[in-house]
Formats: C-alpha cells, structure tokens, sequence
C-alpha cells in the first residue's frame, strides 16, 4: 500500500508540465502557482479562483511553506505565473525565496501578490523589488472617515470603498465599473519617477494609513490619493505584476456585498468587486493588451524583394502586421497613431502607419537626400498594451557617379564657356593664319 | 596746384605714348592680343557666377575656369614666340611655334571636357 503510494507519487512528480511565460506560440496552456496561508482561502475565495479556471488557467495551490516548492527544475520553470496570497508568511518553503520570485518576474512570468494587515516583511520586500513600497508600520491599515462602507457594524471605517479608477480600457476592460470597489488592508505607494508602475485604484482625498485602534499622535505620512490601493507594473519585458494590500478585496464575502458609500444615497446590490478582479486579473495573465508585431518589411516601389540597401531619394514601403491576443486567438490590432521612424541618430523621417484593419500597417515615403546607416523603427508604449521596440538597420548609398542627372543646370555657364573658347580657338587660328 | 596738373599732364602723356607704341605692333599681335582679352574676360565671368551662386558642380567650374586660362596661357606663348622682336626665338619659324599651339589646345581641350562632366 505505502509503495503503491509511493510509486504514485513518484509518477506524479515527472509530471509537471514544462512551460515557458507568456509563450506566443503556445498561449493557452498556462499554469498558475497560487501559495496560500492555509487551504481555507480556497473556500473563502472560490469565486475567484473559479473565474480564473474557467478561463483556461490551471491552479496549483500551495501552502507557502510546503517543503516541496519550487519554480523551476533543471532551468525550466515549472509555472508560467504565480499568485502569492500568503500575506503573513515570513519564509517560503522548499526553494522558494525573494530572489526567486523576483527572477521568476524578470524572466517575464506574471505575479499577483495580496498582502493584508499581517503582512510580513518577506512579502513586503517583494513587492519594494516590484517597485511599490507598503506602509512601514506594520499596525496600520487604510482608514477612511468620509469614503467608507455603510455596515451593520460602526467599525473603525477600515472598510473602504473607492472608486478612483485609472482611465485604461486595456487593463479595466470596455465596460465601466458602476459600483465602488470595497478595500480592506494596507497602504502602498508608488514612486512617481517610476514610469512602468501605474496606481489602478487610488484612495480618496480623506483616506489615511494609521493604525486603527491607537490615538494618532503624529501626522499619518501616507495619505489622500497618494495612497495607492491596487497597483500594476508592466516590465520591459511585458511581465506583469498586480499588487494590492488587500487579500479581502478578492473575498466571496467582499465580491458579494451590497455597497453602499458613507455620505451618498446610492446603494448597489453588488461590489464592483468581481467586475474588477475579473478584468484586471485578464490583463495580468495577457488576455487583453497583449501586442506582438510580425513581418517588418520594407522594400523599394515597383519591385517585389527587400533590397539590401538603398540610394537617397528612392521611393520606399515599409509594413508591419501588429496582433493583439484575445484569449483565444490573435486578433488584428486596430489603432490609428502607429508611428514608424527613419532613424540614424535622429528621425529623419516619421510617419503615422495607416492600417487595413486587419492587422496590416503601411506608409511609404522618400527616402532623405542623407547618406548612411539607417533604421527602420518602429516604438510604441501605451498605457495598458505590451510596449513594441522594432528596429531594422539598412543602409543608404549616394548617387553612383552615373546616376545624377546628365547635365546639371547649375553648370550650363560653365559648358558654354569651354565651348565658346573652343569656338574662340578656330575662329582665332583661321584669323590668325589668313590676315594679309 | 601745379603739381597736380603736371601729374595729370604726365599720366596722360603716358597714356598717349602708350597707345601710340601699341598702334606700332604689328596686326597678328594685335589679333592674339584681343584673344587673350576674350579669355580673360570669360574667366572673369565665370568666377563671378560661382560667387553668386555657389560651387556646386566644382569640377565643371574648375574646367570651365581652366579652359579660359590655359587657352590664354598657350595664346601668350603663342605670342612670345611669334613676335619678330623676340631675340630668344630668331631662330624658331612661326610655323612651328604654330603647330606647338594648335597641338597643345587640342591637348586642353580633350582634358576640359573630360572633366566638365
């Protein structure tokens, strides 16, 4: 019986599917580790959790300090996301540890991390790696006396409702949140300098971070909508990473309430909860905003074949094909301000790509009367979308010496002059030879 | 006052004798002479051309200006060694100081238009 269980064991072990992140071959089989403080959460968050399944991820749970952990197995990594809902956990088990998951983020795998009022500095110090700093006083949670949510119980108004949403249709989805989201845990900032991290939920103005149940004796230092509640950052390498300071907020119990916000009369039978953990977990796992760009070409007016360098003044084409990932297929992406550069240490030519609509984007312009090494560049960075960094270097020659024009204008006086003392030479010998 | 005058008295009287010591010359000098201004004048012209409007095709000016030049040059030579006061070349007959000529021009010339482009 214990080999037979054994054997089992060991079968199941070699199991594990080796994937790579978001892979754009083989974008449907995804697997997901969710670490979990106990396996209670998979009760008490099982909407969410259903959600994700049934959009085609495959849920591993864990507890945080199971023994047997790890991400990846001779160089391969086993997961191609992770979600860290294990706020109070000090130390991951197995070979799980910062400098994991924090390599497991820069190889471009995805990350969700919820910490709560209990969160230890283990998670804290991911997400400072990740670039958003929680409170440092781990007793205080957000508080807000003017945008709470009206309960059966007065509470201490830790309970907050927010809807300060970022403007993205990328990350949020098309459809406009109408219900508040309810939030309940701990503050966290985020460095302005820093481009790639953007705040998806913000505070209120009346919102502050201080421990609920002491006096505040000094004035709180994170407060208003510099308090940042649920954050996302999009590396340069498109991974993405979600961070928010409360677990609950994923909760069947939050998900289900009623709402209704402290000082306003409309009162809605559900949270925006689910809407918003929904769409905002599909743009983590890149079913939405997802860009890839194919079949860069360019080529000379009136052939067929890339040439392999140019001569100023020619007249050239350049396409590109631009896909965004639906969930399902690649579907063309349509936008109107794609731009293509002409570059050698400055643009010398930019122009908006005009699209077919299915995916195709083109312009054709005159190559610049300089000569060099060129580039053919395609960037763009939208909120919300994978960022595009295409380039494809080609040269420009001048004119051979036979292909200016074959009488230049400019220098007509200087033809009639040799001529004319051509002319002047005859006339001048015949003279010369012939006066009497 | 006096000076002055005497001055212009003796820059016209200058000029005079010049012009009358010219008159002397015999009418195939004259003729090469008049050739020489033409080549001149036509450098001149040319030079002016590219002030104004810039050296763009340098290698046509360049031609241009040297076909007026050296036809003058080859004219003066010309002129040297045809005229009878001349004590160098008493010996040298006109015919083959002409020939000389007409062999060199060719020479320029094949050379100015090869490289007017």
């Amino acid at each position: 019986m214990r080999s037979l269980s054994f054997f089992f064991v060991f079968l199941l072990s070699l199991f594990p599917i080796l994937c790579f992140s978001f892979n754009p071959e083989s974008p449907t089989d995804r697997r997901v580790l969710v670490l979990l403080d106990d396996f209670s959460l998979k009760s008490s968050h099982s909407i969410f959790f259903n959600s994700l399944k049934s959009r085609g991820l495959n849920l591993d749970f864990k507890l945080s300090d199971d023994p047997s952990l790890s991400l990846q197995r001779y160089g391969q990594y086993l997961y191609d996301a992770l979600i860290i809902f294990s706020p109070s956990t000090e130390k991951f088990g197995g070979s799980l540890d910062l400098a994991a998951v924090i390599d497991f983020v820069d190889s471009g795998h995805d990350l969700i991390l919820a910490a709560d009022s209990t969160a230890s500095d283990l998670i804290k110090n991911i997400a400072t790696e990740c670039g958003v700093d929680f409170d440092e006083d781990s007793s205080a949670m957000v508080i807000d006396h003017k945008s709470y949510a009206i309960s059966g119980t007065e509470g201490e108004h830790t309970l907050i409702v927010s809807d300060d949403f970022i403007q993205s249709d990328a990350i949020l989805g098309e459809t406009k949140i109408e219900a508040p989201v309810l939030f309940k845990g701990i503050a966290h900032s985020v460095n302005a300098a820093n481009s790639l991290v953007l705040k998806v939920l913000s505070a209120s103005p009346s919102a502050y971070s201080a421990n609920p149940e002491s006096k505040l004796l000094s004035p709180p230092l994170l407060t208003g909508s510099a308090i940042s509640l649920v954050s996302v950052v999009q590396a340069r390498n498109n991974a993405r990473i979600m961070i928010t300071g409360s677990l609950d907020l994923f909760s069947n119990r939050l998900l289900r309430t009623a709402v209704q916000k402290s000082g306003s009369q409309d009162k809605y039978d559900k949270s925006g909860n689910e809407l918003f953990v929904t769409e905002i977990s599909k743009w983590v796992f890149h079913e939405r905003g997802h860009l890839k760009a194919v079949n860069l070409r360019h080529l000379r007016v009136g052939e067929t074949d890339e040439p392999a360098m140019y001569r100023i003044k020619d007249d050239l084409k350049f396409s590109v094909e631009i896909y965004e990932w639906s969930g399902k297929s690649w579907e063309p992406y349509v936008a109107d301000d794609v731009q293509v550069q002409f570059y050698m240490m400055s643009p010398y030519v930019l122009k908006t790509l005009s699209t077919n609509g299915k995916g195709l984007y083109h312009a054709s312009f005159k190559v610049p009367d300089v000569y060099g090494v060129f580039q053919f560049k395609v960037d763009y960075h939208r909120l919300g979308y994978a960022s595009l960094s295409l380039s494809k270097q080609i040269p420009v020659r001048p004119f051979r010496h036979n292909e200016y024009e074959r009488f230049i204008t400019t220098a007509f006086p200087y033809y009639g002059a040799s001529f004319t003392m051509m002319a002047g030479f005859f006339i001048f010998s015949i003279l010369f030879l012939y006066n009497k | 006052m006096a000076r002055e005058k005497s001055s212009k008295g003796n820059a016209q009287a200058l000029f005079h004798s010049l012009r009358s010591a010219y008159a002397a010359t015999p009418v195939n000098l004259k003729i090469i002479d008049l050739y020489v201004g033409f080549a001149v004048f036509t450098a001149l012209i040319q030079v002016v051309y590219m002030a104004s409007v810039g050296s763009f095709p340098f290698n046509s000016f360049l031609s241009g200006v040297l076909s007026c030049v050296g036809t003058a040059v080859l004219a003066v030579c010309l002129r040297i060694q045809v005229n009878k006061e001349n004590k160098e070349f008493k010996d040298l007959p006109p015919e083959r100081a002409f020939a000389d000529f007409v062999l060199c021009n060719l020479v320029l010339h094949l050379v100015i238009m090869n490289f007017l482009g």
